[in-house]
């Protein structure tokens, strides 16, 4: 079955026809090519497919895209304007070494986004405690959560940001999709 | 990828939810949260032809107080954060946002509802013993009417309830805690991971009723073991040990997995159950007021 759905992905009203058996995570990916979303299981474990919905984290895997209509959805894509101009959060990780092979990037970033938003000076408890429900099988954490200790100096005007820009990145990715 | 074909609706009120229920009944499974629902579908474990989402029925996700009867409604698509950040569960019922702070993690409370947790009846799911130690009540719906379903009687057995498939969870209710307190205690060996076992213990003060632990993980359905003798002999020595018996005889033949064997849940029960039990009567003793 078809049907069609209204929502905001990155600050931009989208209409959009899903299949009813289609996830939150594919539709994204699939049909708004915001890759940047990863599915690592499929079945709400690894924390690979977190995107925020109405301003909390959620695993779009366990989403069905139908449900989403009249959503507020921020993915990874959402959170930089530029390639010069990303999140403190994301030049906080690439700064840091917060990654390796990262696949577990987005949904991490998006977490400690979560995390930074109610409690913008966590301790490394609270920290590990907020990205619980994101594995990662590269880093072992520990950079993941200097990365977050850092992003969240930035955050609260105690550090200025490192300089850190990614090449490969689209530079309009909020608007780089049409429909 | 969710491979069999489905039908899917969002009604916008309760009584739209009901009357679609009441058309599908059996071919049809209500979405809350989507977090057992959908990866089951998506493992092609559940293959609902109809599925009708509650997520966008407002008036489900409130959380109230009904002052003039002492109780708490909980609306059934109330997520676990709803209910761990909730000032009137901090007052009525925190026992329940103690439980509910330690179910999986940010995701899973920030999407997965206390209505999706209770109908799916996982043994070891946190909300379970705290509803049957608080005495709450689920109330359920459909076009037929009205049921409000004591906890320790819904829960009924691995993932089965009282609940009919014409039928929705509308609201939790849970009596006021009022002068008595609780605490909750799980044994995992991964955060983010269910419980093996868990104990939510209410300790009321003399004269206000009974004592209890509620004990989650060891059996079908949560089990409740009075300890208003052991609580009122001040929970040392023999009343002590009188109550780890009766919880003993209470799990005769716990569930056996990878997780442990029968021997060992039982004991870890027990433990679960004594540490819930003198943390509740600590807080009582102590005078603090959730
Ligand atoms: C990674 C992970 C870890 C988890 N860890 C824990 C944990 O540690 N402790 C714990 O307790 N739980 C845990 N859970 C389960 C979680 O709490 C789920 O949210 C819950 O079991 C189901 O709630 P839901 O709202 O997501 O329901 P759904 O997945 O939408 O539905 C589950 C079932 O309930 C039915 N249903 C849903 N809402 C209603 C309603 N209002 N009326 C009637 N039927 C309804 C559905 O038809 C379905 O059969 C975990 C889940 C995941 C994915
Ligand atoms: S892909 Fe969604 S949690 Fe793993
Ligand atoms: S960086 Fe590879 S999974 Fe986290």
């Amino acid at each position: 079955m078809q049907t069609t759905i209204k929502l905001t992905v990155n600050g931009r009203a989208r209409t959009v026809e899903v299949d009813s058996r289609m996830i939150l995570a594919d539709m994204l990916r699939d049909q708004l090519r915001l890759t940047g979303t990863h599915i690592g299981c499929g079945t709400g474990n690894c924390g690979a497919c977190t995107v925020m919905l109405d301003g909390r984290t959620v695993k779009s895997c366990c989403v069905l895209a139908a449900d989403a209509d009249g959503a507020d959805v921020l993915t990874v894509e959402g959170l930089y304007t530029s390639p010069d101009d990303l999140h403190p959060i994301q030049q906080a990780f690439i700064a840091n070494q917060g990654l390796q092979c990262g696949y577990c990037t987005p949904g991490m970033i998006l977490s400690a986004k979560q995390l930074l938003d109610a409690n913008p000076d966590p301790t490394e408890d609270e920290i590990r405690h907020g990205i619980s429900g994101n594995l990662c099988r590269c880093t072992g954490y520990h950079f993941i959560v200097e990365s977050i200790q850092d992003a969240a100096r930035v955050l609260r005007g105690e550090a200025s940001a490192p300089s850190a820009s990614i090449t490969g990145l689209p530079a309009s990715p909020a608007t780089d999709v049409a429909g | 990828m969710i491979t069999a074909e489905l039908q899917f609706h969002r009604p916008g009120s309760v009584a739209e939810a009901l009357e679609l229920l009441a058309r599908h009944g059996d071919d049809a499974k209500i979405l809350g949260g989507g977090m057992s629902l959908v990866p089951t579908m998506t493992l092609g474990l559940a293959r609902p032809e109809i599925v009708i989402s509650l997520n966008h029925i407002t008036e489900l996700r409130v959380i109230a107080e009904d002052a003039a009867a002492g109780t708490l409604r909980i609306g059934g698509t109330a997520r676990h954060n709803d209910v761990i950040a909730s000032p009137l569960v901090a007052r009525h019922a925190p026992l329940l946002a103690d439980a509910a702070r330690h179910i999986g993690d940010m995701q899973v409370r920030n999407r997965g509802t206390i209505g999706g947790s209770v109908a799916h009846a996982d043994p070891a799911a946190d909300y379970l013993p705290a509803l049957v130690a608080l005495d709450a009540s689920v109330v359920v719906r459909s076009t037929r009417g009205e049921r409000v379903i004591p906890a320790a009687e819904f829960f009924i057995d691995v993932m089965a309830t009282a609940l009919a498939p014409d039928e929705l969870i509308a609201e939790i209710r849970v009596p006021s805690q009022g002068t008595a307190r609780g605490a909750y205690r799980r044994l995992t060996r991964v955060e983010g991971s269910f419980a093996i076992v868990n104990a939510a213990a209410l300790v009321r003060p003399a004269g206000s009723g009974a004592s209890v632990v509620a004990i989650g993980g060891v059996a079908g359905a949560p089990v409740a073991v009075d300890a208003s003798t052991a609580v009122s002999a001040g929970l040392t020595g023999s009343a002590l040990a009188a109550f780890e018996d009766a919880v003993r005889a209470a799990c005769p033949e716990p569930f056996e997995d990878l997780n442990g064997d029968a021997v060992y849940r039982r004991e870890m029960a027990v433990i679960h159950a004594r540490r819930a039990l003198l943390a509740a009567a600590g807080r009582a003793a102590a005078g603090v007021t959730v």
